[in-house]
């Protein structure tokens, strides 16, 4: 095969996995504060996506309704860390992973008694045709994808470096207890990084929406693929879960080409595995002595 | 579901006075999920026709006239709830017949339960082959099991002819990995040599339920020169397929079944389904009186512009008005009687796609085509244009216009294939 099937499946692989990358990331902000994580978060991304469609079908332009959409996600992940989280960390329990599956499966009901089981499109001002590039044929929606990732993880890494707020995140992240003697409260800190997660995931499922249409299951296999990416990456590295996650995107749509469609997912899986076995904390995570 | 259930009890209960004097049919298919433009248009189809009759009085059986009364019931596309609703159906002494089914699954795992009992079904729409082929392969000797569709067999050979016809070689046949992909590609591939082998399939290509990123697939096929994407599949999969053409920048139309119809496939492919031919058994146009009220009916009943699945909604239209000339033949409410009507009707039922003589003949387990009313002549190729089905030849317009108007000639089962 030449070289130009090859770009081109990479290509359009690496794009479709920074969308698993940023989900990742959303998974990276709430454990680096809370260490715990929001299984659920497939269902943010989803019912954050609907809620979009609503406002754009309600007549909201583009540029208001993206905005909306981020608001909206970070309420729903304010609500996850009110409902579930809080409690069960309160309790030092381990509780938060079945509390947050099961505000994620009540998201999943509300979003097919509310919006129905079908998929749908989802509008959007930017074009779908190809530009070519290099013998490579890009969407600007595709594009878009990556415009919208980079952006918002740039402009949070630059929230917790430069604002007083993102300090007391990193404070929080770094050591929970010095920085609560420091007058910092730990349990707001964990709230905004909940709310920043669930903007994250609404930024998620908006971009990706017009790609892949909007239902209710329309998450289920990206998440997934996310939590791979974070697992392979490590929970806190950012510019890792960029380089898993373009990495795995282009493995799997090279394996779906040269394997056949139906082993997509093989070399994700194996990588999974391998990553698992030799670096546990992640090829880019750093090594932490956990104190039982 | 629960308030489809609550409204059907309480429509019992309220109905339970005069019981006796209603025509009770069931409706069923799948209303909500991938395959519901279908079931609920098949459903809304024959629920336009039921308020028709019962404005009219009802149906002439015997010595009074008697209205319709309707049962529905959402199978969800899922086989399991097929099965179920099936059994429920098969328990009721007093119901004189069903229509529906889209999925060929859901029948399979429901209709035996209906034929047990020797309860009337017209499957409508489902097309899956196997659907009525269970039943010749089983060698049942009295079949209550009809079907008002255009069979898999019909449409696979007008894909293969319009791709013929269009002077295309080189096509890819691609399909998702249900049974109903599977068989059609098996169809179209026999399809292929029976036409003398003039296509030549450079790539066969399969996807599963869900998949949104077609790239490889189409690549391949890209790659190998296909010039046509011969398709078989449902909805929202159908239209990522045409979306991922426009991003690849490929420019092979897509000919498949007539599921290419569905309102999410449309909807999905937006511009990018513009060029895709379908075998489609009515189009939404209002090309004759009866279409046209048909059609306005439609819209104003269910305040639509367009019809989710034009195909499945004057389907649904016609099968009811088929086993209401049943039951009239009949004159009873007993499901066995008009079973034997049904494979016996006398008068021509005039309905929207044809003026349908003598439809249905005694079952023969060597002959499924003794239960199938639809005939190649009945079906036109449909093309998307615009986010609408419109004729995809001239010729057939035209053909289909006097099929409305003329009375379809008396059909020779013997001759028929299979």
């Amino acid at each position: 095969m030449n070289a130009q099937i090859i770009g081109q499946m990479a290509v359009s692989g690496a794009l479709m996995g920074l969308v698993y990358a940023l989900i990742a990331y959303g998974f990276q902000l709430t454990f680096a504060t809370s260490k715990s994580i929001n299984f659920g978060q497939g269902e943010l991304v989803m019912i954050s996506a609907f809620f979009s469609l609503t406002l754009t079908n309600l007549g909201f332009p583009y540029w208001a309704m993206v905005p909306g959409g981020l608001l909206f996600g970070a309420l729903m992940g304010l609500v996850v860390e009110r409902a579930g989280v809080r409690l069960a960390l309160e309790q030092k329990s381990e509780g938060w992973i079945l509390l947050s599956i099961i505000i994620g499966l009540f998201f999943f009901s509300a979003a097919e008694n509310i919006w129905g089981r079908d998929d749908r499109p989802f509008p959007t001002p930017i074009s779908a045709d190809p530009i070519h590039i290099l013998g490579v044929d890009v969407t600007r929606l595709e594009l878009s994808v990556a415009v919208g990732v980079f952006a918002i993880m740039g402009l949070i890494e630059l929230f917790k470096r430069r604002t007083l707020l993102g300090k007391a995140f990193e404070a929080v992240s770094a050591d929970r207890d010095a920085a609560e003697l420091m007058g910092i409260s730990s349990t707001r800190t964990v709230m905004l990084s909940y709310g920043l997660s669930g903007s994250v995931a609404a930024l998620a499922g908006i971009l990706v929406s017009p790609i892949t249409t909007v239902g209710p299951t329309m998450a289920s296999a990206l998440i997934l693929k996310a939590f791979s990416v974070a697992v392979v990456a490590g929970l806190d590295s950012g510019f890792g879960v960029v380089l898993v996650g373009m990495f795995l995107g282009a493995l799997e749509s090279l394996a779906s080409f040269y394997l056949g469609s139906g082993w997509r997912e093989a070399p994700g899986l194996i990588l999974l595995i391998l990553a698992l076995a030799l670096r546990p904390n992640g090829v880019f995570g750093k090594a932490t002595i956990r104190k039982v | 579901m629960f308030r489809q259930t609550l409204c059907g009890l309480l429509l019992v209960a309220a109905s339970g006075a005069q019981a006796a004097d209603t025509v009770k049919i069931a409706l069923t298919g799948p209303f909500s999920g991938g395959s519901a433009p279908m079931g609920t248009s098949a459903r809304d189809g024959s629920k336009l026709a039921i308020a028709e009759i019962n404005a009219a009085g009802g149906i002439q059986v015997g010595s009074k006239k008697m209205k319709i009364e309707v049962i529905e019931r959402d199978d969800e596309a899922k086989n399991e709830r097929g099965a179920l609703i099936a059994q429920e159906l098969a328990a009721m002494s007093d119901l004189s017949g069903v229509i529906g089914t889209v999925n060929t699954g859901v029948c399979l795992a429901g209709d035996k339960h209906l034929q047990e009992k020797g309860i009337t079904k017209i499957i409508c729409p489902a097309a899956g082959s196997a659907s009525m082929t269970q039943w010749s392969k089983a060698g049942v000797k009295d079949n209550s099991i009809f079907r008002f569709a255009a069979y898999d067999g019909i449409q696979a050979a007008m894909v293969v002819e319009e791709a013929i016809n269009r002077k295309f070689t080189k096509v890819a046949v691609v399909f998702d990995s249900t049974n109903y992909g599977v068989s059609g590609r098996d169809d179209m591939l026999e399809q292929i040599k029976k036409q003398g082998n003039k296509l030549e399939v450079v790539a066969q290509e399969k996807f599963n339920i869900g998949d949104k990123d077609m790239t490889a697939q189409l690549l391949r096929a890209k790659s190998a020169g296909a010039q046509a994407i011969l398709i078989w599949a449902i909805g929202p999969e159908l239209a990522a397929v045409s979306n991922g053409e426009a991003k690849i920048g490929m420019k092979a139309p897509l000919i498949g079944g007539w599921t290419l119809s569905m309102s999410n496939y449309i909807d999905n492919a937006g511009k990018n389904g513009n060029g895709t031919l379908m075998p489609q058994t009515f189009i939404e146009e209002a090309i004759t009186p009866k279409a046209k009220s048909f059609i306005d009916g439609y819209h104003k009943a269910y305040k639509v512009d367009r019809i989710p699945s034009a195909v499945a909604a004057a389907q649904g239209y016609d099968a009811l008005y088929i086993l209401a000339a049943a039951v009239k033949q009949a004159g009873s409410t007993d499901t066995k009687k008009i079973k034997e009507a049904l494979e016996d009707l006398k008068e021509p039922v005039k309905g929207v796609i044809a003026t349908w003589s003598h439809p249905y003949t005694k079952w023969d387990p060597a002959d499924v085509t003794t239960h199938e009313a639809f005939r190649r002549e009945q079906v036109v190729m449909g093309m998307v244009k615009d986010g609408r089905v419109v004729f995809g030849n001239d010729a057939d317009r035209a053909r289909l216009i006097k099929s409305a108007t003329t009375v379809t000639p008396a059909k020779t089962s013997k001759t028929k294939k299979k």
